[in-house]
């Protein structure tokens, strides 16, 4: 997996490094109403106690390969213009502590992508769907193994290409079974992310 | 055991693909519906009776405000009218036109596009798509509407102007997983196209007004000149009229 995170990182850098910025000012995305995005995110995850009865402290590296799709053109006027697009993302986590376990959940995702300033595009998302995880029912703040995740967060789009951009960012992840077996106390964890988005 | 499991795995395989098929249908509704182009009536007029056109003007605005307007729009809008075989040349905006001769038509192009792309509705939707983790994309329409106005102002060579009008809108429905931005462009080219086909229609039927006989050239020895009284600069004007005798 460190591999896998390391060779993750070099080719967002590598891309990054390999666009074309002499031709800066050209770069105008035109995303509209059906403009698709594919995309690859990674990130680490740094748990969260929120309450004394949590003690788990689990960490480890997430991937979230990704497909929306855009339902508006821009809507609004000043800075909070922006457009919607739904779609639809895996989540896979690895836990490192308190056990080398592993999770993967299947999330719908909606969000609002800020088009006010151009190339740079600061944008708010949400995901929530099932996760299954072998952590669970080996740690005292959840009984069984099959959970949900949420997830909320901000980050912000770079487009180095009109159809390529590099997307860094922040998200809290929440993963509990919706009351469905006790204890539920939650798993709390902060996830800031990288990664890049194709769009066509 | 087999049997039911067999009979499950059909089933989902069947509801997987009925799901795949609606969830990605598209359709698009235009009103007035557009005729084919072939069936506009054409007359043929002999060479010496058809003029030449100038794009004079081209305006084009959409949702109230003024646009750039694309000269693929205006390549298209000359080539609807060239197709009715009225003018002898069409001439673009820009264009020189020196030496078309006195007999030309002159031609103000305005385009005026209204789109309502039903923005929070999709938004809206989309959340309930989303919540339903997709299972309602095939039962859920989302909607994209385009409207739009040509007019052509033709002014022919002795000052008679005519306006001419072709309205048309449509609506594209689409599934989530059916929409792509070239959905858009094929509702506005249907409907730009119903548009220019009332127009042309229009112009047929005016053929005789556009035909070189129809009008003699008005006469070169006179000009209509517009003079602008220039202010006096005294504030009394009224002293300038009174006739002042000197000894």
């Amino acid at each position: 997996m460190a591999s896998l995170v390391r060779r993750f990182t070099a080719l967002v850098f590598g891309t990054m490094m390999t666009a074309s910025f002499v031709h800066a000012g050209e770069v105008s995305p035109t995303i509209t109403v059906g403009t698709q995005e594919v995309g690859l995110t990674a990130g680490y995850m740094l748990s969260h106690r929120l309450t004394y009865l949590h003690k788990t402290q689990q960490h480890g590296p997430a991937l979230m390969p990704s497909w929306m799709i855009t339902l508006t053109d821009p809507v609004g006027d000043g800075w909070y213009r922006g457009q919607v697009s739904l779609g639809a993302e895996m989540v896979y986590l690895e836990f490192r502590e308190p056990l080398l376990t592993h999770g993967i959940g299947f999330t719908p995702r909606i969000k609002y992508t800020f088009v006010a300033l151009g190339r740079l595009r600061p944008y708010a998302e949400f995901t929530g769907g099932p996760f299954w995880t072998d952590l669970g029912g080996r740690v005292r703040e959840q009984a069984n193994e099959f959970n949900f995740i949420l997830s909320g967060g901000v980050g912000v789009s770079w487009f180095i290409t009109p159809q390529a951009a590099i997307n860094v960012g922040y998200r809290f992840h929440h993963i509990s079974n919706a009351g469905t077996a006790f204890p539920n106390l939650g798993l709390n964890a902060s996830l800031p992310f990288a990664g890049f988005s194709f769009f066509f | 055991m087999t049997m039911t499991m067999f009979r499950w795995s059909i089933l989902s395989l069947a509801g997987f693909v009925l799901c795949s098929i609606t969830g990605c249908t598209r359709w698009i509704d235009v009103k007035p519906p557009s005729v084919d182009p072939k069936e506009i009536m054409t007359h043929s007029l002999p060479n010496d009776e058809r003029v030449p056109l100038v794009t004079n003007s081209f305006h084009l605005t959409r949702n109230g405000s003024s646009q750039y307007p694309s000269a693929d729009l205006e390549r298209r809008i000359l080539s609807s009218v060239q197709e009715t075989s009225l003018f002898s040349t069409l001439t673009p905006l820009g264009e020189k036109s020196d030496s078309l001769g006195d007999k030309t038509v002159s031609a103000r192009i305005t385009v005026d596009e209204t789109i309502e792309p039903h923005s929070w509705l999709a938004a809206f939707k989309g959340i309930v798509i989303g919540a339903s983790m997709f299972l309602l994309s095939p039962f859920i329409d989302l909607e994209y509407e385009y409207a739009a106005t040509v007019a052509l102002e033709l002014e022919r060579w002795d000052g008679h102007v005519t306006r001419y009008e072709g309205r048309s809108s449509g609506t594209v429905y689409y599934k989530l997983f059916g929409a792509t931005p070239v959905m858009i462009d094929e509702l506005k080219g249907h409907v730009t196209e119903a548009c220019l086909t009332d127009l042309t229609q229009q112009l047929v039927r005016d053929t005789n007004l556009y035909m070189a006989s129809s009008a003699p050239l008005p006469d070169a020895g006179i000009r209509t000149v517009t003079v602008k009284a220039k202010r006096p600069a005294t504030t009394h004007p009224t002293r300038a009229l009174v006739p002042v005798t000197t000894p």
